[in-house]
């Protein structure tokens, strides 16, 4: 058995990093940052010290997982009344969900989705409906947002079905352009104008007041951070053991050879129909939480462009690898916003730095390990 | 061990490098934080840029003024005119108790999202682009004002003008969008004050090709007018059909939808004499406009400021005068902006009304004279060496 040390050191040295990096705010402090950082990732690569790290998180990933929570957690709790720090750490979290949900839909079952931020808005869109409309307690809400995204992703399934590779995309890219003129053109939804949400509600308890604590004053979000985490986790724990079942292994088995797979007698449609609409529930669940907490939704917020985003994250993180996921969210979302600094030249660097990332590195930043079928187990 | 080494010797050269980056001049006066957000990337950049720049050039020029009370720093960010990363840029504004106003937003789907935003945070904020109505209309919140005008003044121009030249009967024509509806909707208002009668209202959709039988109904009520709300491409459609129906003898009057180049290359000749109305002026027609572009010109920007760049310029001399007499602090200076009435600066004399809507803004009049669009004042037609169809 690999010890936890490498693992746990690692995030605790991450952990920290992150909590300095959202805490500075001078320009040059923040650009050397992003430099020792990289360089930092860099140098210990050279040294061979990643390697542990890898091993530890591959072999003691439970142990390793509640260490996760924690720290998420602890930069929680450093930054309780720092309402845009929460707000951001919100949406690494929300967007950590849907690119879960893409990755089972592209990393698992090979089917490929351009229109994540659709049903990103599809759940944002319940949210505002229902919220304003309806007395559903927030928490079924949630549920619902899911459920409607996996219901309006039905729509797809026979064109997603009959399609292969770059068909498959353009199908899911004009669905996007679809929605977003359906939604343009919805006067009952707002129209381009959007609609307001209604922050989220919980046994009476309103997500939107501050909550103070005998004299300790807890911004706002950290209630949604919370609700966020506890999905994410959630869907991590899903995604995780889905890809260990033995539906993984169909949904591999899918990926890499469909003609294959269909030999061996696995039920193709089947399998590719639960991994688009299981995909499409975390998205939705993730945009309905979002659309709460942005407190609008506008067709503007979920066009190609966003869906490009989420894609990006799992190309990043290295498609099929959670903890991959989880690493490029922190990178995709805190960067650019780091980097305002450099105003209008931030998405130069920014994109930059992602290309350097596909050149060099083009199964993404943690590649997915070879499948472990036994905990510890060496071939 | 030799890669060690190597990591000393290349943490000792970082390290330096962190120490030079980092020293601090002494400040005589106080420091306050001002706010400006805007799109900074993305289609609508060159605007965002060039009211950065604007804002900018506001603040540099009070922090060269000797009898400045406080010295001031402007953190800018970048809303990409994506509502969702607009609220986030805002919160970050909004949360930082040292920002004590903010001159915020280009677009009007980032504005009107943000300002709940603002309200919840309290940081009074002057809108220095948006032309929504509803981002000032649709709530009350004293934290939000705007020296721009919107599609109400566009329209009330619009009306006075016309029915000033002696025109009574007007059909309408707009595109079902909100912009169209919008157009719609406050041409009729302003219409029925001014005293022109609206004869017929036709919604068309905003991909529409052909407009035989609207323009044919119209023909058979014979206004004098044909008001048009909506965007380029159809309003070329309309003009053109217009034509071939013959009805020739009735002004094209549109919106700021159709002040655009590819209106008058789309049509050549029958463009002439279309009217149409923009938010603001050219630059230079300001009040204060020579003013403001040979400062903005003596600091070099690389980009030009832009149509909208004085109202930038606007808003946060606005902001930095208000902190001036009532100091850093939002809720002083909140109020004292909800006073604000007839004040003057560079796009004229600003007045907020109840809702912190600007109500005497700039508003220009174009005619199509020649390939050109025209401010009307210095046109032809306004002269009276050329008439629009009708025209007394």
């Amino acid at each position: 058995m690999e010890s936890i040390l490498p693992g746990a050191v690692a995030l605790a040295l991450a952990t920290a990093y992150l909590i300095v990096l959202l805490r500075v705010e001078n320009q040059n402090t923040i650009l050397a940052l992003l430099g020792v950082g990289i360089a930092a990732v860099l140098v210990a690569n050279w040294l061979g010290w990643l390697a542990p790290v890898g091993r530890s998180f591959g072999e003691r990933e439970d142990v390793l997982g509640l260490l996760a929570i924690v720290a998420a957690i602890v930069v929680a709790s450093y930054f309780h009344e720092d309402h845009f720090v929460l707000l951001l750490l919100c949406t690494v979290l929300l967007y950590t969900v849907a690119t879960l949900g893409l990755n089972v839909q592209f990393g698992y079952a090979g089917v490929l989705n351009f229109a994540g931020a659709s049903f990103f808005g599809i759940g944002a869109y319940t949210a505002a409906v229902l919220n304003q409309h309806t007395a559903i307690p927030h928490l079924i809400v949630l549920l619902i947002g899911g459920l409607m995204a996996a219901l309006i992703g039905c729509l797809l399934l026979l064109p997603v079905l009959r399609t292969r590779g770059h068909y498959a995309a353009v199908v899911t890219i004009a669905f996007a352009l679809l929605l977003k003129t359906f939604l343009e053109v919805n006067d009952v939804l707002g129209g381009p104008q959007g609609l307001q949400v209604r922050s989220m509600n919980v046994l009476g308890w309103s997500f939107n007041n501050n909550i103070e604590i005998g004299g300790l004053r807890l911004s706002f979000y950290t209630s949604y951070f919370a609700t966020s985490l506890l999905i994410l986790i959630g869907a991590f724990v899903l995604v995780r053991r889905l890809e260990r079942s033995w539906i993984g292994l169909n949904l591999d088995a899918l990926r890499l050879d469909e003609t294959a797979a269909g030999c061996f007698g696995l039920n193709i449609v089947r399998w590719k129909v639960t991994a688009f609409l299981l995909g499409n529930f975390l998205i939705g669940i993730a945009g309905t939480l979002q659309g709460m907490v942005v407190g609008f939704v506008q067709p503007n917020n979920y066009t190609f462009a966003d869906s490009l985003i989420f894609v990006s994250i799992l190309l990043l993180g290295g498609i099929g690898n959670p903890w991959g996921v989880a690493v490029a969210t922190v990178i995709v979302v805190i960067v650019p916003e780091k980097l305002q600094v450099i105003q209008e030249y931030r998405f130069l660097l920014y994109a930059a730095l992602v290309m350097m990332v596909l050149l060099f590195r083009p199964e993404g930043l943690l590649p997915r390990p070879v499948r472990s079928y036994f905990p510890g187990w060496r071939p | 061990m030799k890669k060690f080494g190597i990591l000393v010797a290349v943490a000792v050269g970082a390290s330096l490098l962190a120490l030079a980056a980092s020293h601090n001049p002494a400040d005589a006066k106080d420091k306050v934080k001002v706010g400006f957000i805007g799109s900074l990337t993305g289609g609508t950049s060159a605007n965002g840029i060039g009211g950065r720049n604007s804002a900018d050039l506001a603040v540099r020029l009070r922090n060269a003024d000797p009898k400045a009370k406080y010295e001031y720093e402007m953190v800018s960010l970048d809303d990409e005119c994506k509502p969702n990363i607009g609220v986030q840029v805002a919160t970050k504004l909004a949360a930082d108790k040292d920002i004590i106003a903010a001159a915020t937003h280009y677009c009007s789907a980032v504005a009107i999202a943000t300002v709940d935003t603002y309200h919840k945070f309290e940081l009074p904020i002057i809108v220095w682009g948006a032309v929504l109505p509803d981002i000032t209309y649709r709530n009350k919140y004293p934290e939000v004002h705007r020296v721009n005008g919107t599609m109400i003044n566009q329209n009330q121009l619009n009306a006075t003008l016309l029915t000033k030249l002696g025109y009574k009967t007007f059909a309408v024509i707009h595109d079902t969008t909100d912009y169209g509806k919008g157009h719609n909707k406050y041409f009729s208002e302003a219409l029925e004050k001014a005293g022109g009668k609206i004869i017929g209202t036709f919604g068309v959709t905003s991909d529409q090709q052909d407009f035989t039988a609207e323009l044919t109904q119209i023909k058979s009520l014979n206004p004098q007018v044909i008001y048009f709300g909506g965007l380029t491409p159809i309003g070329v459609r309309i003009r053109a059909q217009m034509d071939r129906l013959g009805l020739n003898n009735v002004v094209f009057d549109g919106t700021s939808g159709i002040k655009s180049d590819a209106f008058i290359e789309g049509l050549g000749k029958f463009a002439e004499g279309s009217l149409s109305f923009l938010e603001g002026a050219p630059t230079e027609r300001l009040p204060g406009g020579k003013f403001f572009l040979e400062k903005y010109n003596a600091q070099n920007y690389p980009n030009p400021p832009e149509a909208y760049g004085a109202f930038g310029f606007a808003a946060m001399n606005l902001i930095l005068d208000t902190i001036e007499s009532q100091g850093p602090d939002r809720k002083k200076v909140r109020d004292a902006l909800n006073k604000v009435r007839k004040i003057d600066s560079i796009v004229g004399e600003i007045t907020f009304d109840d809702h912190g809507q600007n109500t005497v803004p700039i508003i220009t009049a174009y005619v199509a004279q020649d390939g050109k669009w025209v401010v009307w004042e210095d046109s032809e037609y306004a002269s009276g060496k050329r008439k629009l169809p009708g025209q007394k």
